[in-house]
């Protein structure tokens, strides 16, 4: 600093001086204010001032950053931004630079929900032991979400995509502001007392943590706890979150997520089904092939005849089971033939031929070793061209 | 109607067809009823018939609805 007196500067200099000073000893702040004099561009970057009672702070935040922020500010609003102190040379000015941006408070918020999520947790309100089953094939699915919210179409086309015989009840509830929790909290308890469907789908499209923050309130929870309809909670986005996501039997990371775990049953029904009709299918083509064979003789015409007169619908199979038969046919022909080979082979006859001869006893056993045979005894030798007989000597 | 007590309906008669002893006469009515069974109930799964209400009245004791869709 002290040479700076010696020195004389030109502006750049002394604005580079101003900007290296303030940039590296002001980063990564944390400021609350009020936003005023709001203005977006066309390209995306925000530009506006920060401010409270006696002081303001320019402030911009770029289209890289703005993206990130759910909401989208209003005059007045205060928020927490996060950033560092950024130094235009060319004005001569000084603004904040901000990363992020929250509404103010929502730090509070957060704290308010987690103690209350505690207080539930202990209350065993988000115990597993109480969570009941979802039905595999409800008959009729109740929606307790806003009634002109895109969450019910996005819940209604995919239900009709995948399960179209599924009936469905809206319960309309207002999903935002004041009036909203006591809103969906009297629509579970409606369709509870009246027993009007065998699932309840409870939630609404994507929003700001204040936006959601209705499903997080304790009245919407006591309906959910007391609720004999089992409950699939599904509020806003994937990383979005509420309470009611814990004490409903089941979480849904989105509305159609929520629409395709209960049509799931449906869907798997489909397909057992299909994989059902394909074993009948096969089951009695086999049928059909052992029939071929019995029936051998049967002529391909009378087979057909057999099939049309029952509409059987493998017609078209059963040439192709007729030949498949005769293929078997031909294979027990062949098998038939090297067994008369082989039976040729082994027969007594054939080992005579080659100059053996077999040595019976008088009654005509066949002696087989010579412990059979005794000392004297009289036995019958055949030959290929005849008999002899002839006596044991030692 | 019962999805279930269909299925299993078919799935006896998949079992019974793999049987030997089951005559060809038996098999042929016994496939016949499971794949007009099959059919129906593929139908009834994948027809757009449902019926979409919306609940009117706020009372808990009313379910006055109407229909949607």
């Amino acid at each position: 600093m002290h040479e700076l007196f010696q020195t004389e500067l030109t502006v750049s200099e002394l604005t580079s001086l101003i900007k290296r000073t303030l940039e590296e000893g002001f980063y990564g702040l944390k400021v609350t204010g009020e936003i005023s004099n709001f203005r977006p561009s066309s390209t995306g970057h925000w530009f506006f001032t920060l401010k409270d009672t006696n002081s303001q702070i320019s402030a911009v935040m770029f289209k890289g950053s703005t993206w990130k922020v759910d909401f989208t500010p209003c005059e007045g609003d205060k928020v927490t931004v996060t950033g560092n102190l950024d130094v235009y040379g060319a004005r001569g000015t000084y603004q904040i630079k901000c990363e992020s941006m929250e509404k103010a408070g929502q730090g509070e918020i957060l704290a308010l929900l987690e103690a209350r999520k505690q207080r539930y947790a202990s209350k065993g309100y988000f115990d597993a032991s109480l969570k009941k089953p979802i039905p595999r094939q409800p008959q009729r699915v109740g929606v307790v979400t806003s009634a002109t919210g895109a969450a019910l179409q996005d819940i209604l086309n995919v239900l009709n995509r995948r399960a179209p015989s599924l009936d469905v009840l809206v319960l309309p509830a207002v999903v935002q502001g004041e009036s909203s929790a006591i809103s969906i909290a009297n629509r579970i308890m409606q369709a509870n007392s009246l027993l009007l469907c065998d699932v309840l789908i409870v939630g609404r499209g994507g929003g700001s943590l204040e936006d959601l923050l209705p499903f997080s309130e304790e009245v919407v929870l006591e309906a959910m706890h007391q609720s004999e309809i089992p409950i699939i909670s599904a509020v806003g986005h994937e990383i979005d979150w509420a309470l009611s996501d814990y004490v409903a039997d089941l979480r849904a990371p989105t509305p159609s997520a929520a629409a395709e775990l209960v049509s799931q049953g449906y869907l798997d029904l489909r397909q057992n089904l299909k994989t059902l009709k394909a074993e009948l299918k096969k089951a009695m083509e086999y049928r059909l092939t052992l029939a071929t064979h019995q029936l051998g003789k049967l002529e391909a015409r009378q087979i057909h005849t057999i099939i049309d007169n029952r509409e059987y619908l493998l017609a078209n199979a059963s040439q192709n089971l007729i030949n498949a038969g005769q293929q078997k046919i031909r294979e027990f022909q062949a098998r038939y033939q090297s067994a008369v080979r082989e039976l040729q082979a082994l027969s007594p006859l054939a080992i005579l031929a080659r100059g053996y001869a077999t040595v019976q006893s008088e009654s005509g056993t066949l002696i087989k070793s010579k412990d059979q045979a005794t000392i004297g005894e009289v036995v019958r030798l055949t030959f290929i061209d005849g008999q002899r007989i002839a006596k044991i000597k030692e | 109607m019962s999805f279930e007590s269909d299925v299993s309906r078919i799935e006896e008669i998949a079992q019974k067809l793999n049987k030997p002893e089951t005559s060809l006469e038996e098999s042929l009515s016994l496939f016949e009823e499971g794949m007009r069974l099959s059919k129906a109930l593929e139908k009834t799964l994948t027809e757009a018939k449902r019926k979409v209400e919306v609940i009117l009245s706020e009372d808990l004791t009313e379910a006055e609805t109407t229909v949607l869709e």
